[in-house]
């Protein structure tokens, strides 16, 4: 694979060029630091810029037209990426030489035309997409609950890390919407564009300069605008002993969520140490959290840690009965002591670094697990492949043990299922 | 062994039936890191009824065994425990079972010959214990749980029992609470005796790997298993399943905020004199065509604010029978039902229409032609759906014609049908 960037001051440009795929991915990421209240906002252009645009009036046209170009692959979504948001535009296309000679350029210019050339009437929105779009992100916010992982998981952040941009729902708030405008979406499509900081990652076998012409044709932006910051959230205080917080919703299975905070983290421990540990705790089918609660104790299906090194968190979750949640809290309890009594071997530190360096290997092979990379190591200071291979390697028993220090187990979360074992 | 082009998507496949009947394929990738391996039965949800291996007489089984099966070949008599054994190489490992088969697999860019032989090796020696079978139960009640509380589970697992009425995909492959606390470790060697004999499997192999030496590696192993090939055609009992549904409507009530509403259109095509996969995927296409994201009817209820999406299509094959079904999010599916019925009366679309679907069926073999994973299963889905692999798939597609949609809609109709509303409490 080869690396550039190109730094054009409105944009950066990231070409990844590797022979291995039959097909070429662009990724178009625009960001502006996490405005909750904007959530919405930025939620409505990733559905409006994709109804309709000037050339194709409506999805069901614009869909039929994807189909022609190849079945080509366009999609909008946002995401809060710590203390950022993030509005992307994703392409995926066949190489010409499984189509036809031409289509690159066609292709790219019919992607960019949902950016740059939107069905504007009159200084708004077409009125019959902006009511599409608005209907479609009411019921995926009045749904956001219907999801008892993720109304689980916003609800332990609500007390874990209240006002941090962690406890923000994906989707925005109602109050938001109803005060949003087809006007004033429009202005803020304006100051998106000028504004937001501008990441272009291009990943296939494509040909440079004719993906550079095409690019700067179309991103007629003058703006010059500084780098971004960090995006990595870090948190100031955390408590002493857990607090236990319980919801009921009438569900069948339990959840239970043990939610802990990573203060003073090192960009190494983030990248490095907090996997090693996670791995040997719960990351993994073959972890201490899998053998001990769900193979010997059979209390649940599933059981396992994620970390997030972008948020300074660490959350275990478990699917439980309600009548376990004390003696699945204390077996879960008893394992994390044992982590930082250091109750593991050489052996599993050498293995968990194996799974590491073999998932960096997996990631050569996806063009959208490329890009992620890329991203990290643009918008986090994250390192490549290659030196995330070499710096793995360095992680010894005692930086994880320095590593368990720092790990403050701080909230409880239970969503307790309101049907017996009976029904 | 035999090697051969995949035509028109620039894959080469290996292949091979060894003597006590185990099919092998392989597809080298020399671009990627990662190689990924599945070994399969052709043993699934829908297996209850069957005459055991060298018995004469019918047995029927607990529903959700092939499930139970799946995470009970997880045991091993000896020390080393499977998961961590490919965790050691940081690969992954994993199985899976489905209505008609049950696959166990791995993936990783390490010791691919040791993880290759390490799987043959716990695939071919289950360890039930009394103990071990018993530990399981509380485990898949939790799975079983776990899918109560999703809606769209919930809502294709009570159209799939009113839809049918003897066919066992009328119950759900993981089984009920009630039928996994009665199996025992007999039935499960029972069910492993019969169907995991190597004449019912087949292992396929995508990756980083060179094709002789791991059809190499595969056969040594079989070999010393000293197992005759055998037909197994005549333990599988016929299904007689009517062309009614067992219920036409059903109203489920659970803590969903959105309404959704899924409708199973059943359709006889014993009389078609055209093979069950292009029926299958002709009439899919046809339906989407007719209501998916690039109709009309999709336009105007999203222009009526009746939904806010799309319908999305999907089926079920059931020997004579295929299963068409449909499902929408909206907070009207009274309506929304009825106009759907109402545009779902004439299937007749236009060619032009048709001749684009087909484009996009072959671009869609060329995305997936560079991915292990997506060609692993492609090839797997040849096997247990046409019995044999489709060596030119553009061709397949090619030779679908208009003619053939045209023939297909004369002669079947989607008034048969089971629908299945899920409402807010």
């Amino acid at each position: 694979m080869e690396y550039k960037k190109i730094i054009k001051r409105p944009y950066n440009i990231h070409f990844i060029k590797t022979d291995k795929f039959k097909k070429v991915r662009i990724k178009i990421n625009f960001k502006t630091a996490l405005d909750k209240e904007k959530i919405v906002t930025r939620n409505m252009l990733s559905l409006i810029l994709l109804d309709s645009t000037k050339k194709f009036k409506t999805k069901r046209l614009l869909d039929i037209q994807s189909e022609e170009l190849y079945n080509v692959g366009i999609e909008a979504n946002t995401n809060i990426s710590g203390s950022y948001h993030l509005l992307s535009f994703n392409l995926v296309y066949l190489l010409e030489s499984y189509t036809e000679p031409g289509m690159t350029e066609k292709t790219i210019q019919f992607f960019l035309d949902f950016i740059f050339n939107p069905n504007i009437i009159d200084n708004k929105f077409d009125e019959t997409s902006y009511k599409n779009a608005y209907n479609y992100l009411i019921e995926d916010i009045n749904s956001y609950e219907d999801n008892p992982n993720q109304l689980a998981l916003n609800n332990l952040y609500q007390t874990l890390c209240p006002n941090t941009g962690l406890d923000y729902k994906n989707t925005g708030y109602i109050e938001d919407l109803e005060k949003l405008t087809n006007e004033k979406l429009y202005q803020y499509y304006k100051e998106l564009l000028n504004d937001n900081l501008i990441d272009i990652f291009v990943v296939g076998n494509f040909n440079e300069s004719e993906m550079q012409n095409i690019i700067e044709k179309n991103f007629q932006i003058n703006t010059l605008k500084a780098q971004g910051t960090t995006h990595i959230i870090t948190h100031k205080k955390y408590r002493p002993l857990p607090i236990v917080v319980k919801d009921k919703k009438n569900i069948n299975q339990s959840i239970l969520l043990i939610g802990a905070k990573l203060m003073s983290l090192t960009n190494f421990e983030r990248l490095y140490t907090l996997p090693i540990y996670n791995s040997i705790l719960g990351g993994t089918a073959d972890s201490k959290l899998f053998k001990n609660v769900r193979e010997k104790n059979s209390l649940c299906y599933s059981v396992s840690s994620t970390f997030s090194g972008l948020g300074s968190l660490m959350v275990i979750s478990a699917g439980i009965n309600a009548k376990d949640f004390k003696k699945t809290v204390s077996l879960i309890k008893k394992e994390i002591k044992n982590m930082s009594k250091g109750d593991y071997t050489e052996r599993e530190i050498e293995q968990a670094k194996t799974t590491y360096i073999a998932s960096l290997k997996e990631i050569e092979d996806n063009q959208s697990s490329i890009i992620s990379i890329y991203e990290a190591h643009e918008y986090l200071d994250y390192a490549l492949i290659n030196e995330r291979e070499e710096n793995i390697k360095k992680v010894t028993k005692q930086m994880i043990l320095d590593l368990n220090k720092k790990i403050k187990l701080d909230t409880i979360y239970f969503l307790e299922g309101g049907k017996t074992s009976e029904e | 062994m035999k090697n051969k082009e995949i035509q028109g998507i620039d894959l080469q496949l290996y292949s091979k039936t060894l003597d006590n009947g185990l099919q092998i394929y392989i597809v080298p990738f020399s671009n990627v890191n990662n190689t990924y391996v599945t070994y399969s039965t052709k043993y699934g949800g829908i297996n209850n009824e069957f005459i055991p291996i060298n018995e004469k007489e019918k047995v029927k089984v607990p529903l959700g065994i092939a499930h139970f099966l799946e995470h009970k070949m997880f045991e091993s008599e000896g020390e080393t425990d499977i998961f961590n054994f490919f965790q050691e190489s940081g690969s992954n490992c994993n199985a899976n079972t489905s209505n008609r088969k049950t696959s166990y697999l791995f993936s990783g860019p390490n010791a691919f010959y040791e993880n290759l032989e390490f799987l043959l090796k716990y695939v071919e020696e289950p360890y039930f214990t009394d103990s071990n079978v018993q530990k399981e139960k509380g485990i898949i009640e939790q799975e079983i749980k776990m899918y109560q509380d999703n809606p769209y589970s919930r809502m294709y697992e009570g159209l799939m029992f009113n839809t049918f009425i003897n066919h066992p995909l009328k119950y759900p492959t993981i089984g009920t609470k009630e039928s996994i606390y009665s199996i025992t470790k007999e039935n499960l060697y029972t069910c492993y005796n019969t169907f995991y004999h190597p004449s019912n499997m087949f292992i396929i192999v995508t990756g980083n790997v060179d094709p002789e030496k791991t059809m190499e590696v595969i056969e040594k192993h079989e070999n010393k298993r000293k197992i005759k090939k055998i037909s197994l055609n005549n333990n599988m009992i016929k299904i007689n399943e009517p062309d009614k549904v067992e219920k036409e409507e059903e109203i489920i009530k659970m803590d969903v905020t959105l309404p959704k509403l899924a409708v199973a259109f059943k359709i006889n095509i014993t009389k078609l004199k055209m093979n069950e996969n292009d029926i299958y995927q002709v009439l899919l296409n046809a339906v989407d065509l007719k209501i998916g994201t690039t109709s009309l009817f999709t336009e105007e209820l999203r222009n009526l604010e009746l939904i806010t999406d799309t319908f999305d299509v999907t089926g079920v094959k059931a020997e004579d029978h295929l299963v068409i079904i449909v499902d929408t999010e909206t907070n009207y599916p009274e309506k929304v039902f009825d106009l759907l019925m109402e545009e779902l009366s004439d299937l007749n679309i236009k060619e032009q229409e048709f001749n684009r679907r087909k484009k996009t069926g072959i671009s869609g073999l060329l995305f997936a032609s560079d991915n292990i994973f997506r060609i692993n299963s492609k090839l797997a889905s040849d096997i247990m759906e046409r019995g044999n692999i489709d060596y030119s798939p553009i061709k397949t597609i090619k030779e679908i014609t208009y003619e053939d949609l045209e023939y297909i809609i004369k002669n079947i109709s989607l008034k048969n049908y089971s629908k299945i509303f899920v409402l807010p409490e």
